[in-house]
């Protein structure tokens, strides 16, 4: 029996929520828009480890390309927001399916050091070709999108063009993992060699993941390069992974929206913290460290708790692996 | 004797130095029931594993049906009407058992599972199938528990249903009873010849109970070769299956049959157990 929290419709109501609550409560809209464009490269991040068991470090490749294509088709080839957007998807998925098909080769350890190794030659690449990067500087003065002839200059108006495309982007995620597909992936995940012995070409699906995940990881990269009009060398660097890594185990793995709530706590507390202490990160590391030992469906476990203590119904064992569970509309039956 | 479903031709397997696997020739008739039994260490599992193709032989040839299929992939295997369960239970344990029957015969038709905008509910022939083995393997009961929550019994079961949601042609059972209690056994005996009604069935069995009763053909394995095929009478008065035995998890029948020196002629195959100790489908636990 599926969890009511972890229906399609409730997780589509959280993540609607969010983008309404975001605006009445925060200042700043360019930290409520970066929440959300995070929101969507970590539920993608998401389908890749959540979904599928892949631990890839190759998330920031994605992220950073996205941001890049950003700069050059707005700025070098002048194409307007959407069409550059497109390119973003379509690029994404090629880059990362052709990233994920060499690294699914090997499994576990080896499958990381991949991701690893792929993650430091695109940095090395974006810093080399800096004609084409514009290297350690980035691409500089990144329009915002146009809207009726003007640009959304301002923060809340542009978070309102992210808002809609994260939406979309994450009902159209939500409807992958309901798929045939999405529940393919979660048996691949949960028994690899018996996936593979009951008829299914493990490999094509793991690189279609792949794909699905960097195409919306780099719509999220441009939409980043949009807000804040440049598109850094710091996008495409390996941190940018291992960040895209921490929000989703900080958030938890067990469904698209659990992550969201990591990249929103990780922003909340860097922007609350690093105005204190610059070396804040230091008290990151001690949150992962509690929550890998203690939370391991991380904050939305927390929430599955509170629902449960309001709703009597026992939660969710916290030792069981932080993992989604199959949709089965037949359930109530 | 028909053409053979699945044969193999002096098949071999190496691993690295060792032979695990040495000149086995094989022919599986249709719909029969195909046991094959040996001392540990004879080949069993490998024989499995080249016949799935989960590793590739290192001499000789596979056939399914006919089409040669040494080198095909074993998610292709599967396609083509091969499907297997494993000795040690393989399912997928986060899941339900609906689901993971489900998935099992989705398998049949993978690359059409690969679309990520298809709803799972659309596969309408892999829901009945999935419903069908519930019944069919007296689950029904228990089609929303996650898989690994399930008794070792009716883990095993689901470990078999798998390879039969498949709806394959041939169906390699690996020690389907491993483990198992007697209630669970004789649910699982009742199973496997209920399955050689319509498939062909090719099974490893330590439990000669078992094995005596309810197969066709029985092949002797020992240290990578095949020692004596024959019909189960003929096998177990064999000489040369008496001494590899010897000392030998000695179960069932083996034991208790008379020694008589095997005879030259073959044994009818009229002589399938039909008759034999009645078969009720065991009330779940």
């Amino acid at each position: 029996m599926l969890p009511v929290l972890d229906r399609p419709l409730v997780q589509f109501g959280l993540a609607a929520a969010t983008v309404l609550i975001l605006p009445l409560t925060m200042r700043s809209g360019t930290l409520a828009s970066e929440i959300l464009i995070y929101g969507l490269a970590v539920a993608a991040c998401n389908l890749l480890l959540g979904y599928t068991g892949l631990l890839s470090f190759g998330q920031g490749i994605f992220f950073g390309l996205g941001s890049y294509v950003a700069g050059l088709s707005l700025v070098r080839a002048g194409l307007p927001a959407p069409v550059m957007l497109l390119i973003a998807l379509a690029l994404g998925a090629l880059v990362a399916a052709a990233v994920g098909w060499v690294s699914i080769r090997r499994q576990g350890v080896y499958f990381v050091m991949l991701t690893l190794a792929f993650s430091q030659m695109f940095y090395f690449l974006a810093y080399t070709f800096s004609g084409l990067t514009g290297g350690d500087n980035g691409l500089l003065d990144i329009p915002r999108p146009r809207l009726g002839g003007a640009p959304l200059g301002d923060a809340w108006t542009y978070y309102a063009y992210v808002a809609v495309l994260f939406l979309a982007l994450f009902a159209a995620l939500q409807r992958v993992a309901l798929s045939t597909f999405g529940r393919t992936l979660l048996a691949i995940r949960d028994n690899e060699s018996r996936a593979g012995a009951i008829g299914y070409p493990v490999r094509a699906f793991k690189v279609a993941a792949f794909a699905i995940s960097g195409a919306v990881t780099a719509f999220a990269g441009a939409l980043h390069a949009m807000l804040i009009g440049v598109a850094p060398l710091s996008n495409i660097d390996y941190h940018t992974s291992e960040t895209l890594l921490i929000m989703t185990i900080i958030g938890g793995s067990a469904n698209l929206f659990a992550p969201l709530l990591g990249a929103g706590a990780y922003l909340l507390a860097a922007d609350a913290l690093s105005a204190i202490w610059p070396r804040w990160l230091l008290l990151l590391g001690l949150l992962l460290i509690v929550i890998t030992l203690f939370l391991q469906r991380g904050l939305w476990g927390l929430i599955e708790r509170a629902v449960a203590l309001v709703t009597r119904a026992p939660p969710p064992d916290d030792p069981t692996p932080d993992r989604p569970v199959v949709a089965t509309p037949e359930a109530g039956r | 004797m028909s053409a053979p479903i699945l044969a193999t031709e002096n098949l071999g397997v190496r691993y690295g130095s060792f032979v695990a696997l040495q000149d086995v020739t094989l022919r599986i008739r249709e719909n029969s029931v195909h046991s094959i039994i040996g001392p540990n260490g004879a080949g069993k599992t490998t024989l499995f594993h080249a016949l799935t193709g989960r590793i590739a032989p290192s001499a000789g040839r596979i056939s399914l049906g006919g089409q040669d299929i040494t080198r095909t992939a074993d998610h292709e295997r599967v396609r083509l009407g091969l499907a297997r369960s494993f000795q040690v239970t393989s399912l997928f344990p986060t899941l339900s058992v609906r689901e993971n029957l489900r998935l099992a015969a989705q398998g049949k038709t993978p690359w059409q599972a690969l679309a990520p905008w298809r709803r799972a509910e659309a596969n309408r022939p892999a829901l009945a199938m999935a419903e069908a083995m519930l019944e069919r393997l007296d689950l029904a009961r228990v089609a929303l528990r996650a898989a690994g929550e399930l008794s070792h019994g009716q883990q095993r079961r689901l470990e078999v249903g798998m390879a039969m949601a498949a709806a394959p042609k041939v169906i390699l059972l690996d020690e389907p009873t491993s483990g198992m209690g007697i209630d669970d056994i004789a649910a699982m005996r009742a199973l496997i010849r209920d399955l050689g009604r319509d498939h062909t069935v090719l099974f490893i069995e330590h439990n000669m109970g078992i094995v005596m009763n309810i197969s066709d053909t029985v092949t002797v394995m020992r240290a990578g070769r095949v020692l004596v095929e024959g019909p189960p009478a003929q096998v177990r008065d064999d000489p040369e299956v008496r001494r590899a035995y010897l000392g030998n998890m000695i179960t069932g029948d083996l034991t208790q049959a008379p020694t008589a020196k095997a005879p030259e002629a073959k044994a009818p195959e009229a002589k399938a157990p039909e008759a034999k100790a009645p078969e009720a489908k065991a009330p779940e636990a």
